[in-house]
């Protein structure tokens, strides 16, 4: 809004008639509503850091007061502005109130991030400031020897280079690319050009000049930053993390860097005097400056490296702390191993004996029938202790990670019915009902012994949880291109709660304990790692009293 | 077959020689029974059995020494070995039968498994 209006406002000033005082009039209200917009922009979006903003709203006030004041000289008192004029003092009085809001804007970014923005800014600074000096407020010197006036005259250029670094300052600073910070840095930008147009031209310009379209816009521009929302993060600035080194920093750099050859060309080419001791001047502070950015180049770079080294040591130290933990880990495994290994070979030895002699004695014959039932009890109960060590044996492999599967393609239906058939002595002693619906399926790529091992677990498990006259059923079938195994009974049943647990290690529901059914909470563990080893995946179905369907499902060789 | 059968068998736990002896007399061969593989190693030549049943496990020279040494001698290269072993991991099963075993049976052992196997490996 503001800024449509300001620039209808300067095409007014164009078209209203030239040295009027309308246009006079019309240039002193622009630069009051200039200071009038920050000071409302301010009120309006309350930035965290006022102060910069009222400032700037001094520093544009102390302008307008200036054209006021150079108006009143012509149209009032009807005379040219002495020198230096009051005017002056308020033109000249502004400059420091701008920059002194944007080092406060600048001063908000953490130390360490404005660092390299500093000397930055300071090369381009000392870069403008020769040429400013070789170029604009030396030849002023040459003219008159009226001290005040030559401070009035080089005190303008002076204050562009006050202006110029403190802009350098805030876009050399890692931070903000508000749509505000581009309205800020385009009018002092507009600002500078045109104070440099004006100052580089000797010859003095009429009252009205196209020059004041800049002046103008400068002015707008600089009540739009401040009347726009994002003006309130130009005063939370958080460091971007924009290269440091981005090409147009460089291009900047290299051109300040590039400032006395430059000079010297253009002093030869135009022939006039080189101006030796502020070029020499010039050059010692850009070298010193170009000096004091390496070295901070140089200091960062070894920062980093030694941060790298301080990781890498850090880095190499956990490694070998890993390494030897690793060892002592495989070392304990070993040991482990080697006591499993060693326990099963000192138990089977005994059980050899009490196996072997008790069939030796059973093939005697002259045994009587009560000998041989107690004999049968040994024969039951060695048999147990030889699966009890078979399963742990089993299961220390497990946890070592050592479980060997020798996968081919299997026919699990015939591996079924044999467990079957295994079972049925001890389902019929069970008075049950046992039977085997087993159709043939798809080849199953698995290992033989552990899917016997699996199918002997849950029917024995089947067999022994199920009370005399109860049914255990087999099935086998292929179903979605797996194949599904079922073993369901009418036993006891497991309780919901208690059915999570099944398939933990040495799990064993209190109803087994109860009605002292032998086991050791292993089968099922088993049972379900070597289910999870081929790919697939067990599941349970139970309600106490009525009975338990374990459900088996394998990938088939073709999906597996 | 034709007559008894000279039979080796060395295992180094007591009762576990007399149950193989006892088994294997039963089905009628002559056993020759020592305790350790040197013992075995030195049997096998003077007495040229026509089978051996080797525990794995014995001191000095194991079942399997024996094995690897009988393998290495034309003379006894053919003779069949039945071991006989309390190792039942799979991978002890394979070790046996990469050295050259005829035959693997797991203790504890059925007698019967062993007088069958035994039966079948006699020349």
């Amino acid at each position: 809004m503001y800024l449509f209006a300001g620039l209808a406002a300067t095409g007014l000033y164009f078209l209203l008639p030239w040295n009027s005082a309308g246009q006079s009039l019309l240039y002193d209200l622009i630069g009051i509503s200039s200071a009038g917009a920050v000071v409302a922009g301010t009120r309006k979006h309350r930035p965290s850091l006022p102060a910069a903003w009222y400032l700037f709203a001094a520093g544009l006030t102390a302008f307008a007061v200036g054209d006021i004041i150079f108006n009143l000289y012509a149209w009032a008192w009807h005379r040219d502005p002495p020198i230096p004029s009051v005017a002056d003092i308020f033109y000249l009085a502004g400059y420091p109130f701008l920059a002194a809001g944007i080092v406060l804007l600048v001063l908000r970014v953490r130390p360490h991030d404005r660092r390299p923005g500093i000397v930055d800014a300071a090369l381009l600074t000392v870069a403008f400031g020769t040429c400013q000096w070789i170029f604009v407020m030396h030849p002023l010197l040459t003219g008159s020897s009226d001290w005040v006036a030559n401070t009035v005259a080089l005190s303008y250029p002076a204050m562009d280079v006050l202006l110029l670094a403190a802009l350098a300052f805030l876009a050399l600073t890692p931070a903000w690319r508000t749509v505000s910070y581009r309205y800020l840095s385009a009018s002092i930008v507009v600002l500078l050009v045109v104070d440099e147009i004006y100052g580089i031209t000797p010859a003095s310009f009429p009252a009205t000049s196209w020059l004041d379209a800049g002046w103008l816009l400068s002015y707008i521009l600089w009540g739009v930053a401040a009347l726009t929302p994002s003006m309130r993060d130009l005063s939370q600035p958080t460091a971007s993390s924009a290269g440091r080194l981005s090409a147009p920093r460089l291009f900047a750099l290299g051109a300040a860097i590039a400032t006395a050859p430059t000079v010297l060309l253009v002093e030869h080419v135009t022939q006039r005097p080189v101006d030796a001791f502020a070029l020499a001047a010039g050059s010692v502070a850009l070298s010193a400056l170009v000096l004091l950015r390496l070295s901070g180049l140089i200091g960062s770079l070894d920062s980093l490296r030694r941060a790298e080294m301080a990781a890498r040591a850090e880095s190499e130290s956990a490694r070998r702390q890993l390494a030897t933990q690793n060892e002592q880990l495989l070392e304990a495994g070993r040991v482990k191993d080697e006591f499993v290994a060693l326990i099963s070979h000192d138990l089977r030895t005994p059980l050899t004996s009490i196996v072997g002699y008790l069939e030796l004695t059973l093939e005697d014959g002259n045994l009587t029938e009560q000998q041989r039932r107690y004999l049968d009890v040994v024969d039951r109960n060695a048999d147990r202790l030889l699966h009890l060590v078979n399963d742990l044996l089993f299961v220390a492999r497990l946890e070592a990670g050592q479980l060997e599967l020798k996968p081919r393609a299997l026919d699990l239906a015939a591996i079924v019915r044999q467990a079957v058939v295994e079972a049925e002595p001890s389902a019929a002693a069970g008075g049950l009902e046992l039977s085997c619906d087993a159709s043939d399926v798809p080849a199953v790529q698995a290992d033989k012994g552990r899917m016997f091992q699996l199918m002997d677990n849950l029917v024995s498990n089947a067999i022994k949880f199920t009370p005399s006259g109860g049914d255990v059923r087999v099935s086998l079938a292929p179903v979605n291109g797996v194949v599904r195994l079922e073993v369901s009974d009418t036993g006891i049943g497991i309780a919901s709660a208690e059915q999570q647990r099944l398939f933990e290690r040495f799990f064993r529901a209190p109803a087994a304990f109860e009605q002292q059914i032998p086991g050791t909470g292993l089968g099922l563990y088993i049972a379900r790692a070597i289910v999870e080893a081929h790919g697939g995946s067990i599941a349970v179905h139970s309600e106490v009293g009525e009975g338990t369907s374990f459900r088996v499902e394998l990938p088939t060789a073709g999906h597996a | 077959m034709s007559g008894p059968r000279l039979i080796l068998v060395a295992d180094d736990d007591e009762d576990i020689l007399a149950l193989v002896t006892a088994v294997l007399e039963r089905s009628g061969h002559e056993v020759v029974a020592v305790a350790d593989g040197a013992e075995a190693l030195a049997t096998v030549r003077t007495r040229k059995p026509d089978l051996a049943v080797l525990d794995i496990t014995m001191p000095q020279v194991d079942g399997l020494e024996v094995l690897r040494r009988l393998r290495a001698d034309a003379e006894t290269a053919a003779l069949p070995v039945v071991l006989l072993s309390a190792q039942a991991q799979e991978a002890d099963i394979e070790r046996g039968f990469v050295t050259g075993a005829s035959a693997y049976i797991k203790k504890p052992f059925s007698p019967r498994e062993l007088v069958t196997r035994v039966a079948q490996l006699l020349p």
